[in-house]
C-alpha cells in the first residue's frame, strides 16, 4: 500500500500579506520589473533589507499568479524541496503539480524527472506565473542546488522565478547573467534613501521629524530598512521624537540591538513577554501560541500586535503569522537573559505540538533546538520506514547524523535506517559500513538487546551491500533468509533477493538462481517492485554466466522496467539493473549500448571507498572498452579495479574477471601493435577513421561527412587493409597506437 | 588548518546580550566598533561565527588570523 504524502506545513506556502503601511519605495519595485523579460530575479541582501516585502508587493502589483515557498533547513532534501514547490504550483491551479508530486512519492526517484514533469505542467498554464523561493540561503545541499539549476534552464516563457536570499547561492547564475536572463536586486538598491525614510516615518508614520533628523537616522542606520522600521515603531511611542533621534545619533551601539531594545522596552509587560516567547517559534498561529505559551488570548494579542506595529506580519493562509526574523534574533537574546531556560521549554512543547499534528520535520527541528535527542530518536524509530518509502532518505540521514552516537547505539533501528538510507541516497559506503559495524558491535556485546527485526535487517543490508566481504555477505544473506522465512514477515522478498545477489558474487550460481526464483514466486512480489527488481537482476546475471542470453535479457529488461515504473533508475538498484542489462548487451555484441549502460552504472556505484559492485563495474566497462578498441581507457579502468581489489582484499570472482580483462587487453594491444603500415591512409580515409572511434554507424558517418554510405564503406575497407586489421575495434585500437587518431582530431 | 586565533571587527558596539552569541570570544568595544578575538579549532567553527554575524545583520569590517604573522 502506498504511503500517504507527508502533511504540508501551510506556513511554508503562505506569502506574507501586503500591507498598505509597509509599501516599499516605488524605485525599488521598478528595479524588479526587468524580470518580465529576464525570467529569473535574484534578490540578495543581509537580513532586514525588506527583501520579502519588496517581492511580495511587486507580485501583488503585477497581478500575476503566485507560487510562494519559504525554504528552511529541512529543504536540504530535494524531495521535500520540490514537494513544496510542486504543491505551491498545485495551489495556483489544481492539478499543476500533481504529476511532479506523484514522481516525488517514489523512493529513489530521479529529481530531474519530477522537475521535468513540473515544467511541462507549468508550460500549459496560460497566464504569467511567478515562483518565489524565499530564504534560499537555507538550502546548501549540492543536489538541491543542482536541481534548481536544472529547473532554471527549463523554465517555460510565462514563468518567472524570484530567488530571495541572504547570501549569493551556489547556483550557475553566470550563464543567465551573461545571457541577460537575470535581474539582480542587491543591498545598494534595497537600502533606503533619505526620501524613502522620510516617506516611511514622516508621511506615513506621521512622526514629527525634520530633514536633519531623517539625515541622522539614515546615517546611523546606513539606510538599513529593518532599523528604520524599528525606529518608526519606537519613535511613534516617545514624547519627543526629535530629542530621541538626537540621542540615537550620538549612540555607538549596534543599531539593530539598540532599536530592538528600545522597542521592547516600550511594550507593556504582558505584550513584551508574548513577543519574546513567540520569537522562539518564528512562525505561529494563535492556536500554537495558546497551546505552547499556555495562554488563551493569543488571537487578540496577535491582532493587536499586527495592527499597532510592524513587528508581526500575518501570512495569507491558515492564520499563520511571522515575526520579523531579525527582530526575533534580538528578542531571543533578551529572553535568554530574562528567563533562562524558557527557550528550550518552548521548543520542547512546540516539538510536541507539531508532532501531534503529523508535521514531522517541524517537530523534529524544534526537538533538536531543545536538544531533546530522545524525542527525535523515538520519532525516527517509528517513522523511518515511511520516510524511506516516501523518498525522504536524505532528511532521515541528516537527522540520524545529528544524533549523539550513544543514542543510535541505544536504538539500533536507527543504525539500520541509516544503513538503508545510505543505499537509497547513494555514494555512502563508508557511512553504511559504520552503521552496520555499530549493529555488529551490539550483536557481540549485548546480543539480548538486538531484536529479530534488527538482526534480520542488518543481515539483509550486509548481503545487499556485499559488506564486509563476499563470503561474509553470503553467510549474512542466508541468515537473513532463514530469519525472514521463520518470521514470515515483510522482509522475505528483500532477504531472498539480497542473498541471491551475494551468492552470484560467490559463484554459487545454482543457489543464487533458486533463491531469486523463490523470491519471484512469493505471493507479495507484486507490491514489492524494488525487491522484485533485485531478484530479476540476480536471475539475469546467473543466466548470463550460463550462456542463456535470451533468458538473461528478459530478466534484465524486467528489472529495468520495474525500476523505471517506480522512477528508481538512479538508485543503487537502478545501477544493478543497468549493470545486468549492459552485461547482456556486451555478451550479444551490442558494444555501444553496453558501454552506455555500464558507464551509467559505474557512475552510480562510485564511492569514497572501494566496493565490490563498483570494482565489478570498472572491470565490465574495461572489457567493453577494450572490445571497442579503446585500449587507453580500458587499461586505466583495469588499473583502478586492480587497486580496488587489493583494497578490498577480495580474490575470487573479481580477480578472475580482472585476469580475463587483462588478457583481453594484452591480446588486442598485441594485434594492434603488429606489422608495418606501408601505405598511409588518405585525408578522406583519416576523416572516416576519426568517426570510427565514435558510436556512429557507417551510415551516420557517411551523413556526417556528406558522402554516400558506399563511399564510407570503401574508405573503411581501405583503412582495414592499410592497417592490417579485420574489425572496427581493432582499427580504432591500431590507429590509437599509431597516433593516427590525434591527427584526425587536430583536423576536426 | 591548525588551531588559530582570529580577530574579527564588526560595525557597532555590541551589548552584552548579543555578545553571548559569540561565547568564548573576547569582546572589545571602541569608537562604534566591536573587536572579537577568539581561538578557532577549525574552519568550520570560524564559518559558524561568520554565519552568526550574517544572521544578526552585522557588518563585518575585518577578519584576520592573529598568529600567522612573521615574528619580526
Amino acid at each position: 500500500m502506498p504511503d500517504l504524502p507527508p502533511p504540508i506545513s501551510e506556513a511554508k506556502l503562505a506569502a506574507p500579506r501586503v500591507r498598505a503601511n509597509a509599501v516599499p519605495p516605488p524605485r525599488i519595485l521598478d528595479a524588479l520589473e526587468g524580470v518580465h523579460e529576464a525570467a529569473v530575479a535574484l534578490v540578495a541582501a543581509p537580513p532586514g533589507y525588506g527583501k520579502t516585502t519588496v517581492v511580495r508587493t511587486w507580485c501583488a502589483q503585477r497581478d500575476a499568479a503566485l507560487a510562494w515557498v519559504t525554504l528552511d533547513a529541512g529543504d536540504n532534501d530535494p524531495t521535500r524541496l520540490w514537494s513544496y514547490v510542486a504543491t505551491a504550483a498545485d495551489r495556483v491551479r489544481n492539478g499543476l503539480g500533481r504529476r511532479a508530486l506523484q514522481r516525488l512519492m517514489v523512493p529513489g526517484a530521479s529529481i530531474d524527472f519530477a522537475v521535468d514533469e513540473l515544467m511541462n505542467a507549468l508550460a500549459t498554464f496560460d497566464q504569467e506565473l511567478v515562483v518565489v523561493l524565499d530564504d534560499l540561503h537555507e538550502v546548501t545541499d549540492s543536489e538541491c542546488l543542482s536541481s534548481i539549476d536544472y529547473a532554471l534552464t527549463r523554465l517555460p516563457p510565462s514563468v518567472h522565478v524570484v530567488l530571495i536570499t541572504r547570501t549569493d547561492p551556489a547556483l550557475e547564475l553566470a550563464a543567465l547573467r551573461a545571457g541577460g536572463s537575470l535581474v539582480e536586486l542587491r543591498t545598494d538598491s534595497l537600502a533606503f534613501t533619505t526620501e524613502d525614510a522620510s516617506a516611511l516615518l514622516v508621511e506615513r508614520g506621521k512622526i514629527d521629524l525634520g530633514a536633519d533628523d531623517i539625515e541622522t537616522l539614515c546615517r546611523r542606520t546606513d539606510g538599513w530598512p529593518a532599523a528604520l522600521v524599528l525606529a518608526a515603531v519606537w519613535l511613534d511611542r516617545v514624547d519627543d521624537p526629535q530629542r530621541a533621534v538626537a540621542e540615537f545619533g550620538g549612540e555607538h551601539r549596534f543599531v539593530a540591538e539598540y532599536l530592538s531594545e528600545v522597542v521592547l522596552g516600550g511594550l507593556d509587560d504582558d505584550t513584551r513577554g508574548f513577543v519574546l516567547r513567540a520569537s522562539v517559534l518564528g512562525r505561529f498561529t494563535a492556536e500554537l501560541c495558546d497551546d505552547v505559551l499556555e495562554r488563551s488570548d493569543s488571537a487578540s494579542m496577535l491582532k493587536q500586535l499586527e495592527r499597532s506595529n510592524l513587528l508581526v506580519t500575518r501570512l495569507e493562509r491558515g492564520g499563520w503569522y511571522r515575526i520579523h526574523p531579525l527582530f526575533a534574533e534580538f528578542a531571543l537574546f533578551r529572553l535568554a537573559s530574562e528567563a533562562p531556560g524558557s527557550e528550550a521549554e518552548i521548543n520542547r512543547s512546540a516539538a510536541q505540538w507539531f508532532l501531534d499534528r503529523g508535521l514531522l520535520i517541524e517537530g523534529i527541528e524544534h526537538a533538536f533546538a531543545a536538544t531533546e535527542y530522545g524525542t527525535v530518536a523515538k520519532v525516527l524509530v517509528e517513522q523511518h520506514n515511511p520516510m524511506i518509502r516516501s523518498g525522504r532518505s536524505r532528511t532521515l540521514l541528516r537527522y540520524i547524523r545529528a544524533l549523539p552516537g550513544t543514542l543510535i547505539f541505544e536504538h539500533l533501528e536507527l543504525a539500520i535506517a541509516g544503513a538503508v538510507a545510505t543505499t537509497a541516497v547513494g555514494h555512502g559506503a563508508l557511512e553504511r559500513r559504520r552503521f552496520l559495524q555499530l549493529v555488529r558491535h551490539a550483536q557481540e556485546s549485548e546480543p539480548a538487546r538486538v531484536s529479530r527485526y534488527v538482526e534480520a535487517s542488518a543481515a539483509a543490508a550486509r548481503a545487499m551491500a556485499i559488506e564486509p566481504d563476499i563470503a561474509e555477505a553470503v553467510r549474512e544473506g542466508r541468515h537473513a533468509v532463514s530469519l525472514a522465512l521463520a518470521g514470515e514477515d515483510d522482509s522475505v522478498v528483500f532477504s531472498l533477493s539480497a542473498c541471491a545477489a551475494a551468492l552470484y558474487f560467490a559463484e554459487e550460481l545454482d543457489e543464487a538462481w533458486a533463491m531469486a526464483m523463490q523470491a519471484v514466486e512469493r505471493p507479495d512480489i507484486g507490491v514489492r517492485p524494488a525487491g522484485h527488481a533485485m531478484a530479476r537482476v540476480a536471475l539475469a546475471l546467473v543466466a548470463l554466466d550460463r550462456g542463456q542470453l535470451d533468458t538473461a535479457r528478459i530478466h534484465a529488461e524486467t528489472a529495468k522496467s520495474l525500476l523505471g515504473d517506480i522512477g528508481s533508475s538512479r538508485s543503487w538498484l537502478g545501477a544493478e539493473a543497468a549493470a545486468a542489462l549492459g552485461s547482456v548487451n556486451a555478451a550479444e555484441g551490442n558494444l555501444v549500448q553496453a558501454e552506455h549502460e555500464l558507464a551509467h552504472a559505474e557512475r552510480l556505484f562510485r564511492d569514497e571507498v572501494a566496493t565490490v559492485q563498483h570494482t565489478w563495474l570498472l572491470l565490465l566497462l574495461a572489457r567493453v572498452r577494450c572490445r571497442r578498441g579503446r585500449l587507453d581507457v580500458a587499461e586505466a579502468g583495469l588499473a583502478s579495479a586492480s587497486t580496488a581489489i587489493r583494497e578490498l582484499g577480495e580474490a575470487g570472482r573479481l580477480q578472475t574477471l580482472a585476469n580475463e580483462v587483462e588478457a583481453e587487453i594484452i591480446e588486442t594491444s598485441t594485434r594492434a601493435g603488429s606489422g608495418e603500415v606501408t601505405t598511409p591512409p588518405s585525408a578522406a580515409e583519416l576523416k572516416v577513421l576519426g568517426l570510427l572511434a565514435t558510436d556512429l554507424s557507417v551510415r551516420e558517418i557517411a551523413d556526417q561527412l556528406f558522402i554516400s554510405a558506399n563511399t564510407a564503406r570503401s574508405h573503411t575497407r581501405a583503412l582495414y587493409r592499410k592497417l592490417g586489421v579485420r574489425t572496427r575495434a581493432d582499427a580504432v585500437a591500431r590507429a590509437a597506437k599509431l597516433g593516427l587518431l590525434e591527427q584526425t582530431e587536430s583536423r576536426m | 588548518m591548525p588551531v588559530c586565533d582570529y580577530q574579527l571587527v564588526v560595525d557597532g558596539e555590541l551589548g552584552d546580550d548579543v555578545g553571548r552569541a559569540f561565547a568564548g570570544m573576547s569582546l572589545n568595544r571602541e569608537n562604534g566598533r566591536t573587536v572579537l578575538v577568539g581561538t578557532m579549532r577549525d574552519q568550520a567553527q570560524l564559518q559558524g561565527v561568520l554565519q552568526r554575524i550574517s544572521d544578526l545583520g552585522l557588518t563585518l569590517l575585518k577578519v584576520s588570523a592573529l598568529d600567522d604573522e612573521p615574528p619580526f
